[in-house]
């Protein structure tokens, strides 16, 4: 699923810019091995899909935990 | 959406984002009209008893903070419409005692806070409750005030703080450039933020052009610029612009306007991408405007036919009203006083 995330990131801005008065935007990718700057879209197109699963999961326990609430409910 | 590890902001087209689970509704069908800025600049206070010559606010020790319910309302509607970042500012913030707690209510209402300081009044007790802010940002000036900033920033690391610094680009600071940015990372800095001079508040008189960068060293700079990356990326320092340094650096970055906008990297974000609310409350474009409209950019020469054009956005308005008294193209872009030259 990253792999094919990565065509669809539009825009990556990285880290907190913490300057109060104007925005910041990290520059040095730009200049560093072309390399480098693919492997930054491979590591959050990995980070995207990774909370993607994660949430699924989360949601899928969620409903069977609601769902066995539910039949024990009925039940009792 | 905003990722925390690796901390990033990241725009994904609409197929991209019903990928992993997204899914516009109304905005995305039309019927729901929204755009927030990404950042907002808030001021907590107006009180600052450092008296720095090129303050952008005018902040005076007889200044006032804002009071703690108008701040609250304030992060209430900035989580309402959608901003992930908060930037505190001043003044100095760091004279307010409940600062970690407003940085807490930001986080628990989905914002992320991150704060400037100039370090001064820095204790281990405040650094400690500066624990809840994504990074704090200390301005570090070599020449004012060392011993206490760097006190400061020592502080922030041995309490765990993540801080960066904030270094203003000025003619007389520019030839120890590296040496400073080198003295921040063994202090513990994680990244360095380059700010433009600009011309507000207290700088916004006559020697500020005496102040901003020369031309010679605005043409070394971006030589500079990718040395320090080169150099200091690879140690885990990472550099940063701000959005009024890219009209600048246009010699160098001309040809690379896709690369730019894929890191995110823009010019002008006044009134678009970033907003400023005062410390009397009023919303501006950003924090070296005054409230009201911003003037659409790139549309007269030489910006027309500039490649950078659309990611640069005719550079810095701030500077343009006052070194020419209205919007237009940058006025110290490279690219620019060549094109008025060559007119004249």
């Amino acid at each position: 699923m990253s792999e094919e995330l990565e065509e669809h990131i539009q825009v990556v801005r990285e880290g907190h810019g913490a300057n109060c008065s104007s925005i910041g935007s990290v520059i040095d990718t730009l200049f560093i091995a072309q390399v480098a700057a693919g492997a930054l879209l491979a590591v959050v197109a990995a980070s995207l899909a990774a909370r993607s699963e994660s949430e699924s999961e989360s949601e899928s326990e969620t409903e069977s935990e609601t769902e066995t609430e539910t039949e024990s409910e009925t039940e009792s | 959406m905003r990722l925390e590890e690796p901390a990033a902001l990241v725009a994904l087209d609409r197929e991209g984002a019903r990928a992993i689970g997204i899914d516009g509704g109304d905005v995305w069908s039309g019927l729901v009209k929204k755009s927030s800025p990404l950042e907002a600049h808030v001021a907590v206070t107006s009180q600052c008893g450092v008296g720095c010559e090129g303050c952008y606010l005018d902040a005076t020790p007889e200044g006032k903070h804002v009071p703690r319910a108008e701040l609250e309302a304030t992060l209430d509607r900035l989580a309402k419409d959608g901003v992930f970042t908060v930037a505190f500012g001043g003044g100095e913030p760091i004279l307010r005692d409940d600062l970690g707690e407003l940085a807490e209510y930001a986080r628990a209402r989905g914002l992320t806070p991150v704060v400037t300081t100039s370090g001064i009044g820095m204790t281990r007790a405040k650094a400690a409750s500066l624990r809840a802010f994504a990074q704090v940002n200390v301005s570090y000036e070599a020449d004012r005030n060392l011993d206490r900033i760097e006190r400061a920033m020592l502080l922030l690391k041995e309490e765990g703080v993540p801080f960066g610094v904030n270094v203003v680009l000025t003619r007389a600071g520019f030839p120890t450039l590296e040496a400073t940015l080198e003295r921040a990372r063994t202090l513990g800095a994680r990244e360095a933020q380059l700010l433009r001079y600009k011309p507000a508040g207290r700088a916004a008189k006559l020697d500020y052009v005496s102040t901003r960068l020369s031309r010679d060293q605005v043409a070394e700079l971006g030589a500079v610029v990718e040395r320090i990356s080169c150099r200091m990326q690879p140690l885990g320092f990472r550099l940063r612009i701000d959005c009024a340094m890219v009209a600048l650096l246009s010699d160098v970055l001309h040809d690379r306007a896709r690369d730019l906008e894929r890191l995110g990297v823009f010019g002008c974000e006044a009134g678009a991408s970033l907003c400023a609310i005062r410390s009397d409350g009023r919303t501006a474009p950003c924090s070296f405007l005054d409230v009201g409209d911003v003037a659409p950019a790139g549309t007269s020469a030489p910006c027309d036919g500039c490649n950078l054009a659309r990611v640069c956005r005719g550079g810095c308005r701030a500077v343009a009203r006052f070194v020419i008294g209205h919007d237009g193209p940058d006025p110290e872009c490279p690219r620019v006083l060549r094109h008025r030259e060559s007119s004249c």
